[in-house]
């Protein structure tokens, strides 16, 4: 694998994980807007989630990439 | 009223995510764009997320909260009750507690985990009022705790001297006696079906 194609994955998975934190953060402005107890626990139980899984998907991302170039 | 410093905060993350997509390229091949990635896309959602979460905590302790779901808007209206004796009436018209908070500050428990178990309480509110259905007469999961009670009157003065109070203060201080058995009457639901309200200025 070349250096281009290494770069283009990683950009391409740090995208997806802005995109599912975006997702999370979106979902969590919405309740923000009509605080109800079923928009309360969608923000807690979908849009917090959201947020941790496109951090956990940055930090896979940034692992595998290391792995890669041996650099861990 | 809208949480605007909330809403804000949460829409500059936002923004700043999409800055972030559209750069991911240019920032992954610097050592400071990568500490840019890292703080954007890790430190900053959790960091709105925990603070969302918070206010979320803090919201859903409300009157306004709890009176949202129409099962309880009777319960509410009793605070208006024109009852003198009324628990609830009593302690919401005379401010005896802060009125935003009433429902939460008489029906949390105020031990160690008292707020947790609230919030739990909520969720299984949340659920009947959504999946198992809402039971016709709503009543407590337990009996009502002197301790909640006690919480403020422990040692007030009005409290420990009243006349009636002072022959069973070791039996109400022990939980063996409940305050209820004298102040029978908590939601007028009577006087909220007349319609007898009473009208704050």
């Amino acid at each position: 694998m070349n250096m281009t194609d290494s770069s283009d994955k990683l950009t391409r998975k740090i995208r997806r994980a802005a995109v599912v934190g975006g997702l999370g953060l979106v979902v969590q402005l919405a309740a923000a807007f009509h605080w109800t107890p079923v928009t309360f626990i969608l923000s807690a139980v979908v849009g917090a989630p959201l947020v941790m899984l496109g951090g956990v998907l940055f930090l896979a991302a940034v692992w595998r990439n290391m792995r890669d170039k041996g650099a861990v | 009223m809208l949480p605007v410093q909330l809403i804000v905060a949460l829409v500059a993350g936002i923004a700043i995510l999409a800055l972030l997509f559209a750069g991911a390229r240019s920032l992954s091949a610097h050592t400071v764009g990568r500490v840019v990635l890292l703080v954007g896309l890790l430190g900053l959602p959790l960091l709105l997320s925990a603070g969302n979460f918070s206010f979320g905590v803090h919201e859903s302790s409300t009157t306004h909260f709890c009176l949202s779901c129409h099962e309880m808007q009777r319960h509410g209206k009793s605070l208006f009750a024109d009852n003198r004796q009324a628990l609830a009436a009593v302690h919401y018209q005379n401010r005896l507690v802060d009125r935003e908070t009433i429902c939460y500050s008489c029906h949390k428990d105020y031990a160690l985990f008292g707020d947790v178990t609230a919030k739990l309480n909520g969720l299984r509110h949340v659920w009947a009022h959504y999946v198992a259905g809402v039971p016709e007469k709503i009543a407590l999961y337990k009996p009502y705790p002197n301790s909640n009670c006690l919480h403020c009157h422990d040692d007030s003065r009005r409290f420990v001297d009243g006349v009636a109070h002072r022959p069973v203060l070791s039996a109400l201080y022990a939980g063996t006696t409940s305050c209820l058995s004298c102040h029978r009457t908590v939601h007028d639901m009577a006087k909220v079906d007349a319609g007898e309200l009473w009208q704050a200025r």
